[in-house]
C-alpha cells in the first residue's frame, strides 16, 4: 500500500516539475502518421512530424506569399549558369546526421538518384534532370536538359511533403525508402530528434542541440493526432496548445469574439492558391463561351464573401491572386457581377427560360474543402437566380478528382495554385495539363507558357504571364473568385509559428516548428 | 469433448460465411472509386509514380486475379501488408485491440450490470412513478448522439472544471509502465467509458425490465412469493435468472460487434483503437487493413454466439449444446 502510495505521489509530483522545466509545445494533427519515412510516398499526417526531423536540400514556407519562393535549408546559396542549365548548390559546411556522422554531397546525390529509380513522388520535380554530380563534399552540381526556372522553387514547395534527404549511410542497404528499421526511427539532420512514437497516441521529438542553425526554442515537439475538429477547439480553448493549426480553423463567424480576446491571436494567412471555379469547356453549353460570360457575370462575390466567410474572405478578380504580386496582372479582370448582363447574354446564347423559369440544368460539385463547400451553396443560389436550374452534387475527395480526371462535371469549385513560380500556369490552362480538368486548350497560350519558364530575366518572364491572364479572362476556362485564407489561433505572445509573418523564411517547411518562440525568449 | 466437438462444428460453419464476407467487401472496395495509388501519389500525382504503385499492389490485374491473390494469401494464414504503413496487417490491428477492448469492453460490463439491475428493480412495480421517470430515462439515454455526450462531458470535466483529460489514451510523457501507467490509462478511460455505456445503459434498462415484468407475472412466482421468499430474493432469484435469455441474447450480440462499435467514441476521444483504424483505412482504400479487420472481425462475431449458446445452456436447463 505504502508502495502504491509513492508511486502515485512520484507521478504526480514529477511530472509537472520535469514539464515545467523544459518547454514543450504539443501541435495537434487531424491525420496520424503513416509512416516517419516520408519520401516514398504522399502522407499528410507524416508531412509536420518529418519535415521537423529531415533535411532539404532548399525550402520554401508560408514566406511564398511575402514574395520568397525558396530559400535554402542544406544549400547555404546556389548559382545558376548563364545559360541556365547548371545549378551548382553550396552545402553548409559540419552539417550532422543526428547519430553524428556529417552529412555530404553523397548524401543528396543518393537521395535525387534512389527517388528518381524509384518513380518516389518528388521524381516529378528531378523529371528534368540530366546529371548530378558531387565534385566535392559541399558542392552539388545539377545539370538539367532544358532551361526551366520553375526547378528550384518547385523542388522548394514539394520538399516539405516527399523532398527529404536521406543518410546514404543507413539506408544504401536497404532496397527501398520503404523497408527497414529506419522508416519509423528516422535519422535526420533537422531541427528535432525522434524520440518514440506511440501509435494512435503521440509522436514525440527533442531539440536538436547539434543543429546547423542553432538549438530550437521548444525543447519537445509533440504531435497528438486529433480527429475531431470540435475537441481540439476545446483543448485549446483549455490552454493544452499553444497553437491551433489551420486545419482546425474556428468558423469565420466566431473570429470577431475570438480577435476580442487579448489571450489569442488570430492569424491570417492568403495563401498562394485561389479558390475558383472550372467550367468544363468541353460539355454544352459550358462550351459556348457567352454562357461562360453570363456565369462570371451572374456570381457576385461581396455576397458570397459575406455568406460564406462572414466577409473576412478578399475577392479576387484577376487570374492570378495579391500574394504573387510579381506576377500579377491588374489590367485585365474578369466580369463584374451584372445580373441583366447575364441574363441578356444567356438569351442570345439561344437558352431562353422555359416554361419553369430556368435555361439549363448545371451540377455544381467541389472537393470536401469546407469553403468549397461555402462557395458552391452561395453559386447555386446564384446561377438559379439567372435562370441556371443548379444543383450541387458533393461527393468524397477521391470520387470527386476521378470525376474531374474523367471530365465528368459541369461545373466545380477548385484551387488554382499560382505560385512558387508561374509556370503553374501550365499546369493548370496548358493544352492536356494535368490539372486542366477544363479541357482548355489554346496553342497561344501553350506557346508563351512553354517559352516563359525558359527565361532567365523576370521581367521579361512577367511580361508574358500577364499576356496569358488577359488570354484566360477572354476565354473563362476558369472563374477566380477569392485568395484562398488560412485560419490559425495562438496563443498570445508565442512567436514564429508557420502562418505568421515571424515564421515567414525561417520555419524550414510549411510544416517547420523550429522558428517558433514561447513568450519570453 | 462434445463441447470440443460443438466447437469445431461452429468453426466450420463460420468458415464459408467467412469466404461470402471476404468476396463481397473485395467487390465492394473494388467497386468504389478511388484507389490507394491517387492517395499515395499525392499533390502532384505522377503518373508514372501511380502506375509503379498499382502495380507493386497488383492493382493493375483484374477483378478476379486479385481476388484469388488475396484468398491465396489468405489460406496461408498471411493477412497481407497495409498499402499505408507496409506493415503486416496482423501487427497493425493487434496493435489497436487492446486499446479497443479495454474501452469498449469496460463500457459494456458497465452497461449491462448496471442498465440489468436497474431495470429489474423497476420492474417490480410497472406503471409505478420511478418506472415512468426511469424508462424516459432510459429511452433518452439511448437516444443521445454519443459524439455530443462525448463533447459535452470534455467541455464540461476536462475544460471547465479541468478535472480529468480531454483526450488520449495517456498523458504526453506521463509514466511508461508499472502501476503509475496502469492508473494514468484509467484516468483517461473515464470520460470515454462514462460516454459509452450511458449511451448503451438505457436499452439494458428497458430490456431488463420488460423481461422480468413478465416474468413476475408468471404463476411459479406468485408460488414462490406465496411460499413467503424475500422480494429482492424472488425478484433477483426468480425474476432476474428467468429473464435472463434475452439479455444474453443482445450482449452477444453487441460482444461480436465490440471491436468496431466504438468508432465515434474512439473519434471523439482520440482513442488509438481499431474502429478508427478502420475508419481510416477505408477513407484510404487501404484494402489489405479493411479486409484483415473483417476476417478478425467475422471471428469476433463467431466467437461472442458461441458464448452466448454456452451461456444459454448454463442458464437454461432446456437448452443442451
Amino acid at each position: 500500500m505504502l508502495y502504491k502510495k509513492s508511486v502515485l505521489a512520484a507521478f504526480l509530483l514529477t511530472w509537472p516539475l520535469s514539464a515545467l522545466a523544459q518547454t514543450t509545445l504539443i501541435v495537434p494533427q487531424l491525420d496520424e502518421a503513416r509512416t516517419l519515412s516520408p519520401d516514398p510516398a504522399a502522407d499528410t499526417g507524416g508531412y509536420a512530424p518529418t519535415s521537423n526531423i529531415y533535411s532539404h536540400l532548399v525550402v520554401m514556407d508560408w514566406g511564398v506569399v511575402a514574395g520568397t519562393p525558396a530559400y535554402g535549408d542544406l544549400a547555404k546559396t546556389w548559382d545558376i549558369s548563364p545559360d541556365g542549365k547548371v545549378y551548382t548548390f553550396h552545402l553548409r559546411p559540419n552539417v550532422k546526421w543526428h547519430d553524428g556522422k556529417p552529412l555530404t554531397s553523397a548524401d543528396v546525390k543518393f537521395t535525387y538518384d534512389r527517388m528518381i529509380e524509384k518513380k518516389y513522388p518528388y521524381a516529378a520535380f528531378l523529371r528534368n534532370v540530366a546529371t548530378i554530380e558531387t565534385p566535392d563534399d559541399q558542392t552539388v552540381v545539377i545539370t538539367l536538359k532544358s532551361v526551366d526556372m520553375s526547378f528550384v522553387p518547385m523542388m522548394a514547395q514539394a520538399a516539405g511533403w516527399t523532398g527529404k534527404i536521406y543518410p546514404q549511410h543507413l539506408w544504401k542497404d536497404q532496397p527501398g525508402f520503404d523497408t527497414g528499421p529506419y522508416v519509423n526511427a528516422p535519422v535526420g539532420s533537422g531541427p528535432f530528434k525522434f524520440v518514440r512514437w506511440d501509435r494512435g497516441s503521440s509522436i514525440e521529438l527533442a531539440a536538436n542541440p547539434d543543429y546547423f542553425l542553432g538549438k530550437p526554442s521548444i525543447d519537445r515537439l509533440i504531435f497528438r493526432p486529433i480527429p475531431d475538429t470540435n475537441v481540439a477547439r476545446a483543448e485549446f480553448d483549455a490552454e493544452q496548445y499553444p497553437h491551433l493549426p489551420y486545419d482546425y480553423a474556428p468558423p469565420l463567424a466566431e473570429v470577431a469574439a475570438l480577435q476580442a480576446d487579448p489571450s489569442i491571436q488570430v492569424t491570417f494567412t492568403p495563401s498562394h492558391y485561389s479558390r475558383d471555379i472550372q467550367l468544363n469547356t468541353q460539355r454544352e453549353p459550358f462550351s459556348n463561351l457567352k454562357v461562360r460570360e453570363a456565369i462570371a457575370a451572374a456570381i457576385d462575390r461581396d455576397a458570397m464573401s459575406r455568406l460564406g466567410f462572414a466577409g473576412l474572405w478578399k475577392p479576387a478578380i484577376h487570374a492570378n491572386v495579391d500574394t504573387q504580386k510579381q506576377w500579377i496582372n491588374t489590367d485585365v479582370r474578369f466580369p463584374a457581377f451584372d445580373k441583366k448582363r447575364a441574363e441578356a447574354l444567356l438569351d442570345e446564347a439561344g437558352y431562353p427560360r422555359g416554361a419553369n423559369g430556368m435555361r439549363f440544368a448545371a451540377k455544381v460539385t467541389g472537393p470536401s474543402y469546407s469553403d468549397c463547400k461555402a462557395i458552391n451553396e452561395v453559386l447555386v443560389q446564384q446561377l438559379r437566380d439567372v435562370g441556371i436550374d443548379a444543383k450541387l452534387e458533393q461527393f468524397d475527395q477521391s470520387t470527386w478528382f476521378r470525376r474531374m480526371q474523367e471530365k465528368n462535371f459541369d461545373i466545380s469549385c477548385y484551387f488554382t495554385r499560382y505560385g512558387p513560380d508561374p509556370d503553374a500556369y501550365r499546369e493548370h490552362f496548358g493544352t492536356g495539363g494535368q490539372r486542366n480538368f477544363m479541357g482548355y486548350s489554346n496553342p497561344q497560350f501553350d506557346e508563351l507558357g512553354a517559352r516563359a519558364v525558359t527565361l532567365t530575366n523576370e521581367a521579361d518572364r512577367a511580361k508574358l504571364y500577364k499576356e496569358m491572364q488577359v488570354m484566360l479572362i477572354r476565354d473563362l476556362p476558369y472563374i477566380n473568385l477569392f485568395n484562398e485564407q488560412k485560419t490559425s489561433l495562438a496563443r498570445a505572445k508565442w512567436t514564429g509559428f508557420p502562418l505568421q509573418e515571424s515564421g515567414y523564411d525561417k520555419s524550414v517547411t510549411w510544416f517547420g516548428y523550429f522558428a517558433v518562440k514561447p513568450p519570453g525568449k | 469433448m462434445r463441447l470440443r466437438r460443438y466447437f469445431i462444428h461452429r468453426l466450420l460453419q463460420v468458415l464459408p460465411v467467412a469466404l461470402i464476407i471476404i468476396v463481397i467487401n473485395f467487390l465492394l472496395i473494388h467497386l468504389a472509386p478511388g484507389d490507394v495509388s491517387i492517395l499515395l501519389a499525392g499533390e502532384d500525382a505522377d503518373p508514372a509514380y501511380m502506375a509503379a504503385v498499382r502495380e507493386r499492389y497488383g492493382l493493375d490485374k483484374s477483378f478476379f486475379d486479385q481476388l484469388i491473390a488475396y484468398l491465396g494469401q489468405i489460406l496461408q494464414g498471411d493477412l497481407g501488408i497495409s498499402y499505408r504503413t507496409r506493415e503486416p496487417v496482423f501487427d497493425v490491428l493487434m496493435e489497436r485491440v487492446p486499446a479497443t477492448l479495454l474501452l469498449a469492453g469496460t463500457s459494456l460490463v458497465i452497461a449491462a450490470v448496471l442498465g440489468t439491475w436497474i431495470g429489474t428493480a423497476i420492474a417490480r412495480r410497472p406503471g409505478s412513478l420511478a418506472d415512468t421517470v426511469v424508462a424516459t430515462f432510459s429511452i433518452s439515454l439511448f437516444s443521445i448522439p454519443v459524439f455530443w455526450l462525448g463533447l459535452m462531458l470534455i467541455l464540461f470535466f476536462a475544460v471547465q472544471l479541468r478535472w480529468l483529460p480531454s483526450s488520449g489514451m495517456i498523458s504526453i510523457g506521463g509514466p511508461r509502465d508499472g502501476f503509475a501507467r496502469i492508473m494514468d490509462i484509467v484516468w483517461h478511460m473515464i470520460l470515454p467509458v462514462a460516454a459509452l455505456s450511458t449511451v448503451w445503459l438505457g436499452q439494458y434498462i428497458r430490456l431488463a425490465r420488460t423481461s422480468v415484468a413478465e416474468v413476475l407475472s408468471e404463476s411459479y412466482v406468485t408460488t414462490a412469493r406465496s411460499i413467503g421468499f424475500s422480494e429482492p430474493y424472488v425478484l433477483f432469484h426468480h425474476g432476474l435468472r428467468n429473464a435472463l435469455l434475452p439479455i444474453v441474447t443482445v450482449l452477444g450480440l453487441e460482444l461480436g460487434l465490440l471491436l468496431t462499435g466504438a468508432v465515434l467514441t474512439e473519434t471523439v476521444f482520440s482513442w488509438p483503437g481499431l474502429g478508427r483504424l478502420i475508419y481510416e483505412a477505408i477513407l484510404a482504400r487501404d484494402t489489405p487493413i479493411i479486409m484483415g479487420a473483417f476476417i478478425v472481425m467475422s471471428f469476433t462475431v463467431m466467437l461472442a454466439s458461441l458464448a452466448t449458446d454456452i451461456a444459454y445452456a448454463a442458464l437454461d436447463p432446456r437448452v443442451s449444446l
